[in-house]
């Protein structure tokens, strides 16, 4: 079986081929981070225009580098949300598109199915595990018991943990993406300098906030002598870091006690998204893990990150049970994993 | 020649067969929003409706805009898509050109033609055309007065933001073509300018930069 895979719900535009065996044939992403880093955030109509300029060329490149014509694929799978609504049209048409002059079926993807299910490509992990997605757009803890089947144990009220990492990184001028910026100037940094707050630490549910440490750090270096020092930066990028991985231990800590008591056979604790590559927060997720006697499981970052390999995968997960879609499918903006979870409010998007 | 078209530009979705000035097939619907779910359906229904394969067609056509930047994309990422898979060649058409060609002949007749097409600001796209549809200047975002005085003496005025310039304009002729392309009619517009080699590349005829909105900056 050999399936494309079409990523373009943020800002990578991406195309890759993936076989049933979970051989990644071709994988190829066109980072969009020079159009946006003068905003310092992914600006929307941008990355629409971006996509369709691209979309086609990475989709060749990848069908070339796989050695494959269209007519050798089973199917097309492309990202239907969630995500930047503009963007989704751009990939879900172009699928469609790809689809119909193939007489292929084609298969809208849940970009979360689409980090979810990566373990199964990488590891060959079966399932239940539980999984941890952190990213510049989401993060939620899931419980990930099968193809399309989820329960979401905890999810962030307000920010995503990647978006306050690209906030902190503005208000300290670090650049942009936040995450990578925050992190190397933490490296000289004192994380016990300043007393910033862990969000929820403690809290008896399993969600996430990170409004609030993002306005402490903005009151922290209001009150900071001005401009700020190189090493008071320094200090800052490493608190924060410090508390997000200590909130975010905090908040893995119980969903594995809640996971491991409703599904005992549960095989791993996951991480995935950009924010996986956090090498302080990932310490403290390999503590946690340990802990609770579970694997740690993080794919390659090139495969944490937005990639169309997973959206492949995914496709690869959901043709074999038959679950292929109309060319009739309405990209979704918001499409959570867990239907029947209670909406969090102020969660939006990112729940 | 057998050419398949496709429009999402603006506030329509159409997709039509055509051959050597006959419509084979063809599928075209009014809408605002929804051209993601109806365009390749309708694809789907006019090639079955011919009976034909892509492997016997000669050309792809699409609209480029101006229009609406989502539906814009949407025709053009469909068509690169079955460009890509089907090895065709594919022809840009302008959304004005697309309009105009569809004015009857009698309502051209010694008139300036002028398109109006909406842009969802207090702008619009406008251009206009000879009555024997030879373009007079380029398609551009203007404010609606600059559209309604775009060409003095006779005009005849089309485009889904037709009403807008005819408010300014008691002395224009309202054109009785719908205001948005047709597919049939942008494939016919293909065949002529591919033969030509005046057809326009695949790319996205925007006429505005992008806005600057960041994502999640919205309220929620």
């Amino acid at each position: 079986m050999r399936i494309l895979g079409i990523e373009t719900s943020c800002d990578e535009t991406a195309a890759a081929v993936v076989t049933g065996e979970g051989e990644i044939l071709a994988d190829v992403v066109l980072s969009q981070l020079a159009e946006h880093r003068p905003f310092g955030g992914v600006v929307p109509e941008i990355a629409a225009r971006a996509h369709l300029e691209h979309v086609d060329r990475l989709v060749a490149e990848a069908m070339s580098r796989a050695g494959l014509g269209y007519a050798q694929l089973d199917a097309v799978a492309a990202t239907g949300g969630p995500g930047l609504i503009g963007g989704v049209m751009v990939g879900v048409a172009t699928g469609k598109a790809i689809a119909l002059a193939a007489g292929k079926p084609f298969l809208a993807i849940n970009h979360l199915e689409g980090h979810a299910l990566t373990a199964r490509l990488t590891h060959k992990l079966a399932f239940p595990y539980l999984l941890l997605l952190a990213s510049g757009g989401h993060c939620q803890l899931l419980a990930v018991l099968g193809v399309g089947e989820y329960r979401r144990l905890g999810s962030t009220i307000d920010d995503a943990a990647g978006e306050a990492f690209d906030k902190v990184a503005k208000m300290l001028d670090l650049g942009y993406p936040g995450g990578p910026a925050v992190e190397k100037a933490a490296t000289s940094g004192d994380p016990a300098r300043f007393a910033l707050p862990r969000p929820m630490k403690g809290k008896p549910n399993c969600d996430f906030s990170f409004s609030g440490l993002k306005n402490a750090v903005r009151l922290l270096i209001a009150a900071l002598p001005q401009p700020v020092t190189r090493q008071d930066a320094a200090d800052v990028a490493a608190g924060f870091q410090a508390a997000v991985a200590e909130s975010v231990a905090d908040r893995t800590r119980r969903a594995l006690a809640e996971f491991r008591t409703r599904w005992p056979d549960g095989t791993g604790l996951v991480v995935a998204g950009g924010v996986a590559a956090n090498g302080a927060l990932r310490q403290a997720l390999i503590a946690e893990a340990t802990a609770a006697g579970l694997p740690f499981i993080a794919p390659p970052l090139k495969l944490c990150t937005d990639n169309a390999a997973m959206i492949a995968w995914a496709g690869v997960e959901r043709f074999r049970l038959g679950l292929t879609d109309g060319l009739d499918f309405a990209p979704r903006p918001r499409w959570p994993l867990d239907p029947k979870a209670a909406p969090l409010k102020g969660a939006g998007v990112k729940a | 020649m057998i050419v398949l078209a496709l429009d999402t530009a603006t506030s329509a979705c159409s997709a039509a067969l055509w051959r050597d000035g006959a419509i084979l097939a063809r599928r075209l619907a009014p809408m605002a929003r929804g051209q993601s779910e109806a365009l390749l359906p309708m694809v789907a229904a006019v090639m079955a409706e011919a009976g034909l394969g892509f492997g016997g067609l000669d050309l792809l056509a699409v609209t480029v805009g101006p229009g609406t930047f989502t539906g814009i994309r949407i025709g053009l990422a469909a068509a690169r898509g079955l460009a890509l898979a089907s090895g065709l060649p594919l022809a840009g058409i302008t959304t004005p050109e697309a309009v105009a060609a569809a004015i009857p002949a009698a309502e051209r007749a010694g008139r300036t033609v002028v398109v109006a097409i909406e842009s969802k600001r207090e702008d619009l796209w406008a251009q206009a055309f000879t009555a024997d549809l030879a373009p007079l200047g380029p398609p551009a975002a203007m404010a609606l007065a600059a559209a309604a005085a775009l060409a003095p003496g006779d005009v005849v005025v089309a485009g889904d933001a037709a009403d807008r310039v005819l408010a300014l304009r008691p002395d224009a002729l309202a054109a009785t073509a719908p205001g948005w392309p047709d597919a049939a009619g942008v494939a016919e517009l293909a065949a002529r300018h591919w033969a030509a080699g005046t057809a326009l590349p695949p790319d996205p005829l925007y006429l505005r930069p992008a806005d600057v909105t960041l994502a999640g900056a919205a309220p929620r």
